[in-house]
């Protein structure tokens, strides 16, 4: 009997761990985001999202996508604009952010989850991959160019233009080589 | 009583094929419904009440386990319920989940029929002409679990005439549960060689060895054949022009009413339905006639 008595003791901690471990948080809660006021001496990055490409492959759209409600008549989910960029913010942290102020939805695979140790970005706003096709998903560039480099091990400077950028051809279609949605 | 197993094999063959498939490769609510409460009522009759009883609570457990899985690993939705380690809970993801468990667990209760009415023989007889080795391993394969779970029965019943009972405590118990086990897997491993063996030693699979069986094809079986292909045909052919049509993600979809939408519904559902009935026909019948001796 001592030994049932220990193995439940041990079943209990494990399930306090794991609750403990998770934060649940309420929608409002999760969105109740603060997010830095530009003044005149901080350092800024410019952002925007966009998912031009898809309005070209309109037909490799998955069918509950097809609407102006996830998919913008103007390709624009986020109209480029300026957020205020913290020491050491990367690519992907300011994407975290400025999605959570904004309320679009944003999921992600965690950079220990894949071999390339950096956070790979599923979904926008509902755009997943392989949403438009077997080619598609999000990338960025950043001034214009593709970055050789995951986006949580991008670090970004004063004053870089970061564009969101959702591609049908594995990135031919949106500048630079293929295989940075990460 | 197996009225609906006294089919020919091909025509049974066929028809549990066509459910199969159609719940294995659809996401519809209403499709998965039919064929979760379909298979659940012909199992129901297959089986003895307090074995289905049993089994029941069994697989509801797997099935909550499935649908409460989904929502943690898939954030897709519109509709977030609550945020997990900065991660949403949607309600998309949970109706997907459930709609994914009750998907497996309608296709685990059509293979129980399935192996009450497709016995070795039929199966056998079907491919053993053909493709006599895949045959031959796919009906052991078949038969591998329940035969598993009756021996594993006898053993421990053997063990406990010889004295070896599990005590009180858990890891008593889970050494009992490991002997027996070990003890089965090694006369399943035994047991596999026999068969083959006993097989070879019987001319199985050899050219021109003939064997009896008992399986014609009457009337009724082309009947039932000709219905079930209409049926299947009318379904797929209804999926295919897009009644079957669902999306769970980004935002759950209307369950369509279109005539062709209601076409494939009622078609399957008559399809999935079509054994409880005969079944249950035939025994109201027995019953009848019993009590008029």
């Amino acid at each position: 009997m001592k030994k049932d008595l220990l193995v439940v003791g041990v079943v209990i901690v494990l399930l306090a761990v794991l609750i403990k471990g998770t934060n649940f948080q309420t929608v409002d809660e999760y969105y109740l985001t603060h997010i830095d006021d530009i003044t005149s001496d901080s350092q800024t990055v410019t952002v925007s999202i966009r998912c031009d490409e898809v309005l070209k492959h309109w037909d490799d759209l998955d069918p509950a996508l097809q609407s102006e409600e996830f998919v913008p008549g103007d390709g624009v989910i986020l109209a480029a604009s300026q957020y205020v960029l913290r020491p050491g913010d990367t690519a992907f942290d300011l994407l975290e952010r400025v999605t959570r102020y904004h309320k679009i939805q944003m999921e992600y695979q965690g950079a220990d989850k894949n071999s390339f140790s950096s956070v790979y970005i599923k979904g926008i706003h509902y755009l997943y991959e392989f949403s438009c096709g077997p080619l598609s998903g999000w990338m960025y560039r950043v001034n214009g160019e593709v970055p050789q480099k995951g986006c949580s091990q991008y670090e970004l400077k004063n004053g870089d233009v970061v564009e969101w950028v959702y591609s049908c051809t594995l990135g031919q279609d949106t500048g630079g080589q293929r295989g940075n949605g990460e | 009583m197996k009225a609906f197993g006294e089919f020919h094999p091909a025509a049974l063959m066929m028809y549990f094929v066509g459910v199969v498939l159609v719940a294995m490769f659809t996401l519809h609510p209403v499709l998965l419904a039919l064929a979760l409460t379909g298979g659940i009522c012909f199992c129901a009759l297959l089986e003895p009440a307090g074995r289905f009883v049993k089994d029941l609570g069994f697989y509801a457990g797997v099935f909550l386990l499935i649908a409460v899985t989904n929502p943690i690993f898939s954030h897709n939705g519109v509709t977030p319920l609550f945020f997990m380690n900065g991660n949403p809970v949607t309600l998309e993801a949970i109706l997907c989940g459930l709609a994914v468990a009750g998907m497996l667990v309608a296709v685990m209760y059509w293979f129980k029929c399935y192996n009450h009415i497709m016995t070795s023989e039929k199966f056998l007889y079907l491919f053993g002409r053909a493709v006599p080795k895949l045959a031959l391993v796919i009906s052991m394969a078949m038969r591998f679990l329940p035969r598993f779970h009756s021996q594993m029965k006898r053993v421990s019943a053997a063990q406990k005439a010889m004295g070896l009972y599990a005590g009180k405590g858990l890891t008593d118990r889970a050494r009992f549960g490991f002997r027996v086990l070990a003890a089965t897997v090694t006369w399943s491993l035994e047991n596999a060689v026999d068969t083959a063996d006993s097989m070879k030693a019987r001319g199985y699979g050899l050219p021109g060895r003939s064997s009896s069986s008992l399986f014609r094809f009457t009337g009724r079986d082309g009947g039932f054949l000709a219905v079930t292909g209409l049926l299947l045909a009318s379904v797929l052919i209804g999926l295919i022009l897009g009644g079957g049509a669902f999306a769970f993600y980004p935002r759950v979809s209307f369950v369509s009413t279109a005539p062709l939408s209601l076409t494939v519904y009622f078609s399957y559902g008559v399809l999935c339905f079509a054994p409880f009935i005969i079944e249950l026909e035939e025994s109201l019948r027995w019953k009848y006639l019993q009590s008029r001796i």
